[in-house]
């Protein structure tokens, strides 16, 4: 087996390491911007504005109650058919990833912000400092404890998400591994080192997220 | 002490309900400033709540309460601006986690008084040796006692310079052998001419402090009086019976 992982490696390492080259630019990007957008929406869902409430709470209920492959195929038949503008087949699979990321990271944040004790909040406003103040200098730098982690899980997940872009035969790992299975008709070997691949990226991750909780918790 | 001439907080039928439940049934109340006023009453008659009101931590549904000659209830007042001239202190301290306990303190004067930050520093260390916290400055809350950060939220308070403090039973969430570090504290700040409310169940304390003692049962004021005319012949059968129930 050892062997056989050996020679494809050799023949068609290329083809993995562009692999995971998309894997993590698809990856980068959708972490990125999820949570961009997934920020905003909450802070949206918990302001005053009670109909952009509502509309925040239908978006994170069919986000998260579909699945991530028929939102990709909404994203990948919906823009090119009903947008006005061009996008490359993996800038739609990314849109499809960054949306629904976006409802995740809604849903973490808004968790985190409101597990702050009340408490903290009357205690700011009550020494007179604004909402905005009391937001950045008092909630966040607390809630930023109880995201992270849940963060971190979220970010792993959108790694291995990316990797329902090979239906539409977008670079990255998966992919790479039916590339060099239809090449050699070799399986399991082939699938194991997209598989190592993985484990790779995503041990990274962890060991970083790790390490920005660490540091965090430095003061309690 | 007390001057009867400057009223800094005057309260006029105060009334607010959740849902169903009508808290503040019309309080009408004037604090003269440099006045200690002890609001005592069974759990649940609306004791927090209306100091709570004070500072527009709940809104009140009607009444009007002028602070210092300003209407603060119903108008489009700035309220943040006109919370630092108010002093709260809680029954769970809620001192800041995540900053030292001179941060704490710095906080507030820096962000919103526009205190530069050395002054804001000197003062902050002034105010913590008073209450015994210089050596702890650069703790974080994590590593002090109840008692110690009770002290720490009083001195954040303080750090803003109010014209008033609002005590919300700041000793019942304490182990019973550091309520008495916390009452001295308060007791010096009494004597030093703050205008102080505090809703307590230390009767004794509010005895000793209270220049005024209100009785609050059901969302009114059943009772108010000098703390001997108070403690020691209550008027009211209700406030007779409580008095009863707490004093050994």
């Amino acid at each position: 087996m050892l062997s056989t992982i050996a020679a494809i490696w050799q023949k068609y390492g290329y083809v993995y390491i562009q692999g995971a080259w998309g894997t993590v630019y698809i990856a980068v990007l959708t972490v990125l911007f999820g949570t961009i957008l997934g920020t905003a929406l909450s802070f949206v869902r918990l302001s005053r504005f009670r109909a952009l409430q509502s509309v925040i709470r239908l978006y994170v209920w069919v986000l998260r109650g579909t699945p991530s492959l028929l939102q990709i195929y909404f994203f990948y038949f919906f823009v090119p058919k009903y947008l006005p503008f061009d996008m490359s087949e993996r800038a739609c699979i990314i849109l499809a990833l960054v949306v629904n990321a976006s409802a995740y990271v809604e849903e973490i944040i808004r968790a985190g912000i409101q597990a702050v004790d009340r408490g903290q909040n009357e205690a700011a406003r009550s020494l007179g400092l604004t909402a905005r103040h009391t937001m950045t200098r008092v909630i966040l730098p607390q809630a930023v404890k109880n995201i992270l982690p849940a963060l971190g899980n979220e970010f792993i997940v959108m790694i291995k998400e990316a990797s329902l872009a090979s239906i539409f035969f977008i670079v990255e790992i998966t992919s790479a591994f039916k590339t060099v299975q239809s090449a050699t008709f070799i399986t399991i070997p082939a699938l194991m080192i997209s598989g190592g691949l993985y484990l790779g990226l995503t041990t990274v991750l962890s060991a970083g997220m790790k390490l920005a909780e660490k540091r965090l918790r430095n003061n309690d | 002490m007390i001057d009867r001439t400057k009223k800094l907080i005057v309260v006029t039928d105060l009334r607010k309900r959740f849902g169903e439940l009508e808290v503040l049934r019309g309080i009408s109340q004037t604090v003269c400033e440099g006045e200690v006023v002890s609001i005592i009453g069974p759990s649940g008659s609306g004791k927090s709540t209306f100091l709570r009101c004070l500072n527009l931590l709940e809104r009140p549904d009607s009444g009007s309460i002028v602070f210092d000659g300003e209407e603060i209830t119903g108008g489009r007042v700035k309220i943040d601006a006109f919370r630092q001239k108010i002093g709260m202190v809680f029954q769970h301290f809620n001192v800041f986690p995540h900053l030292t306990v001179l941060e704490n303190v710095t906080l507030a004067p820096v962000l919103e008084k526009g205190m530069k930050k050395d002054d804001a520093r000197a003062l902050a260390e002034d105010l913590l040796k008073r209450v015994g916290l210089f050596d702890k400055r650069d703790e974080y809350p994590t590593r002090l006692s109840g008692g110690q950060k009770q002290r720490l939220a009083i001195v954040r308070a303080l750090a803003m310079e109010p014209r008033v403090i609002l005590f919300d039973e700041p000793t019942s969430a304490l182990d019973p052998e550091m309520v008495k570090e916390v009452l001295d504290v308060i007791s010096e700040l009494a004597r030093s001419g703050m205008t102080i409310l505090i809703v307590t169940h230390e009767m004794g304390f509010a005895r000793r402090v209270s220049d005024r003692v209100l009785f609050i049962d059901e969302g009114q004021i059943l009772e108010e009086g000098t703390p001997e005319e108070l403690f020691d012949d209550p008027k009211t059968p209700r406030c007779r019976d409580f008095l009863n129930k707490v004093l050994y």
